[in-house]
């Protein structure tokens, strides 16, 4: 996190992500209007809502992808929100992760390079980038697929390595919007599975976009966006 | 489509206006070119003849055609006699001038009324009666002038005869008096191989454009439509989007036209009324462009297959092989046996070789491109530890063939450019003219060679040299004799253009050769030496240079030189303009039609002024090439970031800065074509070094830093038109554009 973020007040450090009273709207169109969400470090959070609820926009304006129109978005205490394009993205690349539901490899990267992509963008050498890479091959169970391309690689493989890209950088936070929705439901469920239990040994902040409860399941807690509003669907057994 | 495809339209239009002009200048100066000797000469000089045109009858008309030097500038010399009433009137002057009297170009006429008479004027003689119209001139700047003489003077002229009509072109034979026809042939040449890169930009343009359309075919193909009529509507999307690009092509082409005429193609701008493009020209690009942009999308389309749920691609393309590259080694290596074991000996068989050597490398350069791309871009990609020249290396290894497409017209270009350019420079520079100080660019020569019975004149009267000797700052002259029969040398005469072929002896005093250094030097101690037909015969390439260095062997003859044949007058001067322009003057008017009258360093100067506007044109065909490929570039950049919008999307909201992916586009798109510039550059001026050494026997002058002016110049509006379109990656990769829904 750069100077400028550091002297943003200090709110609330137990939540790491947290929205306050956030409004965003596509032109004329809505889409969030007053969300409020906080999620707790090494929280899994689904994210749910039907189509057109505004999930993924709130998981947008919780990345600093998008810029809420009025209200707050403040990461592990410090206002995110107010940081400038460059502090966002320098934000996004070096302490968030993303998993989206389709096409996010680079087709004329081998799966390796793609999974390493973020360590060199961080300035790591290409040898240790492509190592720390391997590693996550065997850890999700696609070793030998290293030097496949992405139109090689089936649907689910092809999250697996998306997976393992949004992993290899140890991010304090994972966000992953419909990572299953392309897939079928035992391939989806066993990327699930892979995501969570590395989520959980690396202590890694999920936060996951669904419409499908069975995806939802996997979360250690469940919101429900409707009408771009907020509602909790399980309760918060950590809440003050 | 419609746009990329209007600028490349307008280059067309462009380029072949730009033929058209030419075309136009030779038309205008192809009566020039017009000989007693041609196929409508009149060999049987009194007779009356019958024109082939009209009832009208007309009569021939002398007709006797030679060139001048002042400063310099070629002037053109037309002498003319009436064989009566009705005679022939040369085009661009209202009635033939009488003897004594002339016409003479603009140009020419201005510098008459500057220049004192005893450095010009007198060279002619006779009172200017009017102005050559610029309907006989090439350009407003050429200096020509058509003198009248009487019939019976004309007649005792060698060379001289009669003529029924005008040459209409200069390639139908007949002296080249402004070199026009080699000019405009190889001119012709050059601006063909501008058409290379247009048509490579015409065709990506509208490849890219049918490439993005294959999502739509798809969705198409869903509701039942079938391979075929998915074709059919892209060829028709692609005929309408052609056409609409045609009528604005045309609309750029009319607005950009007055600015054309600024483009110095043959080191003059053009005239404005000569650019224009004729009916078939305009029937050709109008049908032409349209049916060529069906077939390049129809050839697209083949390149996917387009199924109901989408678009597949090969997952791994086919890579080039090494193979590829044998055809270019092939012409390499021809063009280096010629050097190692020396030319064929007969004309036709050096035509032959060279045509050859240079084909396989053209071809091989094209044939070689992806092949080239793929190991260039794979060692990048291999090698790096960077994000921007990794992603740029894979892009291009994993399609060579689309990368090298794009600039592949840019490489013939390049390539053939820089081959004249190094064989020009080359000759240029071996011409010696380039230094002022040297004494072949004080030395007068009056050459009788070529218009001359024999190749030579009786004598040269007493007064013509007391004339000469009387003009301030002449310092030495030397008579060049033919040798006369059993004559005999104490060694063998240099061969000094290494042109081979039987040698025709001149014959020196050394007490005069030592006054005029720029011919060379006698052994000490000798009377008279013995001269190679480099120097009388021959005014080419090294004998300029070479000469004033050479040791002429010692000759011995059995008779005096007085009375012998006079081959050249060699004069030497202190150097300065009115010495040489008065001596000139003095020999014009003393054999005003038997000698060729110039500076020894300029002997070849119609040739050099050739050579110097070819070598213009090839630096403009240079510039333009790479302003063209840069828009094919740019083009093809915008389709490649289009087809990547997802994952440079997903990237870019992932956090990956856009510096960095600019960084991809740019060096993806940049490096192909800076390193293929470079190697047809540099591939043409060893194919010219070696063309050089076994054909002239001379070595490659690297051309000056005007080439390389213009190459790295073009390079750079290249990269800025490249540059141009890079906004373009931020508004198509918008994170918030990127909808995961």
């Amino acid at each position: 996190m750069n100077d400028k973020a550091s002297l943003v007040v200090d709110r609330r450090t137990d939540y790491v992500i947290e929205a306050r009273d956030v409004v965003f709207d596509f032109g004329e169109t809505p889409a969030l209007r007053g969300a409020n969400l906080s999620v707790r470090e090494g929280e899994i959070l689904a994210v749910m809502g039907p189509s057109g609820s505004g999930k993924s926009t709130l998981l947008h304006c919780l990345a600093g992808i998008l810029v809420p129109k009025r209200g707050e978005i403040y990461f592990s205490g410090r206002r995110l929100d107010t940081l400038s394009d460059n502090e966002r993205s320098a934000l996004r690349r070096d302490t968030f992760g993303f998993v989206f539901q389709f096409g996010q490899l680079v087709p004329e990267l081998t799966a390796e390079e793609n999974v390493a992509l973020p360590l060199l963008l961080g300035g790591l050498r290409r040898s240790e980038a492509l190592g720390r890479s391997r590693e996550w091959f065997k850890r999700l169970g696609i070793d030998g697929l290293e030097g496949r391309r992405s139109g090689e690689l089936s649907g689910g493989q092809a999250q697996r390595v998306a997976l393992a890209r949004g992993l290899v950088a140890d991010p304090k936070v994972l966000f992953a919007d419909e990572p299953t929705g392309s897939l079928d439901s035992l391939t989806g469920e066993l990327v699930m599975e892979l995501l969570v239990t590395a989520a959980r040994q690396d202590g890694t902040t999920v936060v996951l976009v669904t419409h499908e409860p069975r995806v939802a399941a996997y979360a250690g807690r469940e919101v429900m966006v409707r009408d771009g509003r907020v509602s909790s669907l399980v309760p918060d057994m950590h809440a003050p | 489509m419609a746009l990329a495809l209007a600028v490349g339209v307008a280059m067309l239009l462009a380029t072949l206006a730009t033929i058209n002009a030419l075309g136009k200048e030779n038309t205008r100066g192809a009566w020039l070119a017009t000989s007693p000797q041609g196929p409508r000469a009149r060999p049987n000089a009194g007779r009356q003849v019958t024109s082939e045109a009209s009832s009208t009858k007309v009569r021939p008309l002398w007709w006797f055609v030679s060139s001048d030097q002042f400063e310099n500038q070629l002037i053109v010399r037309v002498d003319v006699a009436s064989s009566g009433a009705r005679s022939l009137v040369p085009p661009g002057i209202p009635r033939l001038p009488g003897p004594g009297q002339f016409y003479a170009s603009p140009a020419l006429a201005t510098l008459l009324r500057t220049t004192p008479a005893n450095e010009l004027g007198d060279r002619f003689g006779g009172t200017e009666v009017g102005t050559i119209g610029p309907s006989a001139l090439p350009s407003p700047a050429d200096l020509v002038i058509i003198i009248g003489q009487e019939a019976s003077t004309l007649a005792k002229v060698p060379g001289a005869g009669e003529i029924t009509s005008f040459s209409t072109s200069s390639i139908n034979g007949g002296p080249d008096t402004l070199g026009t026809t080699g000019l405009q042939i190889v001119l012709a040449v050059l601006a063909l191989v501008l058409l290379f890169p247009v048509l490579v930009f015409i065709a990506t343009a509208t490849r890219l454009s049918a490439a993005r359309r294959e999502q739509r075919f798809a969705a198409i193909r869903l509701v039942g439509a079938t391979v075929r009529q998915v074709a059919v509507i892209s060829a028709v999307e692609s005929i309408v989007a052609a056409l609409a690009g045609v009528v604005i092509g045309f609309c750029v082409y009319f607005l950009l036209e007055p600015a054309l005429t600024h483009v110095p193609f043959t080191g003059q701008p053009l005239e404005v009324g000569d650019l224009s493009i004729h009916l078939l020209d305009v029937l050709a690009v109008v049908i032409g462009v349209p049916v060529a942009a069906a077939m390049v999308a129809r050839v697209a389309l083949r390149r996917v297959r387009i199924s109901p749920l989408g678009v597949s691609r090969r997952v791994t393309p086919r890579a080039p092989r090494f193979y590829r590259v044998l055809p270019l080694l092939a012409g390499v290596a021809e063009l280096a046996y010629f050097v190692a074991v020396g030319r064929p000996t007969y004309s036709n068989g050096q035509i032959v070789a060279y045509f050859v050597g240079f084909f396989l490398i053209m071809i091989g350069l094209v044939i070689a491109g992806p092949w080239l791309t793929m190991a260039g871009s794979g060692v990048m990609a291999k090698r790096t530890g960077r994000v921007p020249p990794l992603l740029a290396g894979r892009r291009l290894s994993d399609d060579p063939r689309g990368a090298f497409r794009a600039i592949s017209g840019l490489i013939l270009a390049i390539f053939v450019t820089s081959v004249s350019i190094g064989v020009i420079s080359t000759i240029l520079i071996d011409h010696g003219s380039a230094s002022s100080s040297s004494p072949a660019s004080k030395t007068v020569t009056d050459q009788f060679a070529f218009n001359s019975p024999n190749g030579s004149v009786p004598a040269v009267p007493t007064a013509v040299l007391a004339s000469l000797r009387s003009i301030n700052g002449v310092t030495g002259g030397t008579l060049v004799y033919a040798a006369p029969t059993g004559m005999r040398t104490d060694g063998k005469v240099p061969d000094i253009n290494g042109l081979g072929g039987s040698i025709q002896f001149g014959l020196v005093s050394c007490a005069e050769l030592a006054t005029t250094p720029a011919l060379g030097r006698c052994h000490a101690g000798a009377k008279l030496a013995a001269l190679g037909d480099d120097i009388a015969f021959m005014p080419v390439m090294k004998s300029v240079t070479i000469a004033a260095s050479t040791i002429w062997p010692t000759a011995q003859i059995t008779q005096t030189l007085t009375g012998l044949p006079v081959q050249l007058i060699a004069v030497a001067t202190n150097g300065s303009a009115p010495a040489i322009a008065r001596t000139e003057t003095v020999l014009d008017g003393a054999f005003p039609f038997a000698s060729t009258t110039t500076l020894f360093g300029e002997v070849n100067s119609g040739a050099s002024q050739l050579l110097t506007e070819l070598k213009t044109t090839s630096e403009v065909v240079i510039f333009a090439s790479l302003l063209i490929a840069g828009c094919s570039l740019a083009v093809a950049m915008a389709a490649g970031v289009s087809e990547r919008k997802r994952p440079f999307s997903l990237l870019r909201l992932a956090g990956v800065p856009l510096a960095v992916l600019r960084r991809v586009v740019a060096l993806e798109t940049a490096a192909p074509l800076i390193v293929i510039a470079i190697a047809s550059a540099a591939i043409g001026l060893v194919a010219s070094d070696l063309f050089l050494r076994s054909q002239l026997g001379l070595t490659l002058r690297l051309p000056g830093a005007t080439y390389y002016l213009i190459v790295f110049g073009g390079l750079a509006g290249a990269l800025a038109i490249i540059a141009s379109a890079l906004p373009l990656l931020n508004r198509i990769t918008r994170p918030e554009n990127a909808r995961m829904e």
